[in-house]
C-alpha cells in the first residue's frame, strides 16, 4: 500500500461539512419552489422552467453523492461505478428517447396513414 | 494489501500454476474448518483488529472497501430501477405537456414541500451518524438514528394523508376525516386514482370531466396520476425498507457492534437511505412543481 493510497482510505468528511451541504441543499430546495412559484406570475417557456428544475434537483444530486456519499473521498473504483449510474440512466434516455422522436413523438391526431 | 496476502502460507508451496485452483480450494476448506477455533486468528500475521474481519479478507480497509463497492453495485441496479418510471414520465410529459400542468395542479405542492425538507434533515441525521460511529460515540449514534426514523415515519404519515386525501375524493367525500366520520358528500365528483372510477374535474362547477381524446388514451390525465402513485409508493416502500435498516443499525449499536474501526454497516446503510433521498429530489419538481 502506498502513501498516497493510505491517507486516501483514512480521508474522511466532518460534521461541519455535512452541516453547510445541508444549508446548501436547503438553499437550492428554497431555490426549485420559489422558480416554480415565481413561474406562476411570470410566464416562461415550458422547456426552461423544466430544465431550470432539474439542474437544480441534478445540484442537489452531486452534493448529496459527493459529501453524504463520500465519493469525494472514495477509492476510483466506488467513483467509476457512482459514475456507471450516470451512464446508465444516459443510455436509457437517450436511446429510447431518440427512438421515439425518430418515429415522431407526440403521437398525431387523426386517421392512420 | 499485497503486503496481507504475502502473511498467509507462502505461495512457494504451490508446485504448478495449474495446479493454483485445487490448493485456493484446500485454502478454503482450511479456513472454514479453522473459523471454529480459537485460534484461528492466530496464524494471520495481523493481531490489530477485531473479530468483524471476515478470513476471506486480508485487512479491515480492504474488508469495507468491498462492502462499500458490493453496495454502489446495488444502487446502480436502484438507479436504473427508477430510471425506467422517470424514462416512461418523460416520454409521456414529452407528449402530453397541457395534460401535465393541468393534472399537477391537483397535488398538495406544501406538503411535497415540507417532505422535501424532513427527508433532507433526515438524510444529514444519517451523515452525522456515520461521523459519531467513526468517532465512537455510541450512544449519539443511537440518537441520531433514532431521529432520522422518526424523520421517515413523519415522510410516510404525510405521504399516506396525501395518498388518503386522493382516495377520500374517490369515495365521494372532500377530506380523509369526512370519509371516516361519515361527514358531508363531496359537492363536486372526482376521483384521481387511476382506475375503472377515474375522473378529471375539467369542468369545476358540472363536475362533468371534459378531458380530451387523444390518439390511443381514453383520458391523458390518468396517465400522470398513474405515474404518480407508481413511482411515489415504490418510493414509500424504499423508505419503509430504509426505516427497517435504519432500526436493525440502532439495536446493533446499542448491542455494541459498532465500533470506530467497525461501523461499515452504518456507512453502507447510510447510503441507501441518500439514495432514498435523491430520488425525491427528482420526484418533487417533476410531480408537484409542475406548469
Amino acid at each position: 500500500m502506498t502513501h498516497k493510497e493510505h491517507e486516501h482510505a483514512h480521508a474522511h468528511i466532518g460534521p461541519a461539512t455535512y452541516y453547510k451541504i445541508f444549508a446548501a441543499l436547503m438553499v437550492l430546495m428554497f431555490l426549485t419552489v420559489g422558480a416554480w412559484w415565481v413561474e406562476t406570475v411570470v410566464e416562461i417557456p415550458r422547456a426552461l422552467g423544466v430544465f431550470i428544475a432539474l439542474v437544480i434537483a441534478s445540484t442537489k444530486t452531486v452534493l448529496i453523492v459527493l459529501f453524504f456519499m463520500h465519493i469525494k473521498v472514495s477509492s476510483r473504483v466506488v467513483q467509476l461505478y457512482a459514475i456507471a449510474a450516470l451512464f446508465g440512466l444516459l443510455f436509457l434516455f437517450v436511446i429510447t428517447m431518440g427512438d421515439y422522436i425518430a418515429r415522431g413523438w407526440p403521437p398525431q391526431l387523426g386517421p392512420l396513414p | 494489501m499485497r503486503r496481507g496476502r504475502e502473511a498467509h502460507p507462502p505461495a512457494s508451496r504451490i508446485p504448478h500454476p495449474a495446479a493454483r485452483i485445487l490448493v485456493s480450494k484446500e485454502k478454503i476448506l482450511a479456513t472454514t474448518t479453522t473459523t471454529t477455533s480459537p485460534h484461528g486468528h492466530a496464524d494471520h500475521g495481523h493481531a490489530a483488529h477485531g473479530p468483524e474481519l471476515q478470513h476471506h479478507f486480508c485487512t479491515p480497509a480492504q474488508q469495507k472497501e468491498a462492502a462499500t463497492l458490493g453496495m454502489w453495485v446495488f444502487l446502480v441496479t436502484e438507479v436504473m430501477l427508477f430510471g425506467g418510471i422517470f424514462m416512461a414520465y418523460a416520454v409521456y410529459r414529452w407528449a402530453f405537456p397541457e395534460v401535465w400542468a393541468e393534472a399537477a395542479y391537483h397535488l398538495n405542492t406544501p406538503l411535497g414541500t415540507i417532505n422535501t425538507v424532513v427527508l433532507l434533515v433526515s438524510s444529514l441525521t444519517v451523515a452525522l451518524a456515520v461521523s459519531a460511529a467513526e468517532a465512537g460515540k455510541r450512544t449519539r449514534v443511537i440518537q441520531l438514528l433514532l431521529v432520522t426514523m422518526v424523520l421517515g415515519v413523519a415522510f410516510l404519515g404525510l405521504k399516506a394523508y396525501e395518498y388518503s386525501e386522493k382516495f377520500s375524493h374517490c369515495a365521494g367525500y372532500s377530506t380523509p376525516a369526512q370519509w371516516v366520520g361519515g361527514g358531508e358528500q363531496h359537492a363536486v365528483y372526482e376521483c384521481l386514482v387511476p382506475g375503472q372510477a377515474f375522473l378529471f374535474p375539467a369542468d369545476k362547477t358540472t363536475g362533468v370531466s371534459n378531458a380530451p381524446t387523444v390518439a390511443g388514451q381514453g383520458t391523458p390525465y390518468q396517465l400522470f396520476f398513474f405515474l404518480y402513485f407508481v413511482a411515489t409508493s415504490l418510493h414509500a416502500v424504499h423508505m419503509l425498507i430504509g426505516l427497517t435498516i435504519m432500526g436493525y443499525l440502532a439495536f446493533i449499536t446499542w448491542r455494541g457492534v459498532i465500533t470506530p474501526t467497525y461501523f461499515t454497516p452504518i456507512e453502507i446503510g447510510g447510503l441507501y437511505w441518500h439514495l432514498i433521498d435523491i430520488v425525491w429530489v427528482f420526484l418533487f419538481p417533476l410531480f408537484y412543481l409542475v406548469h
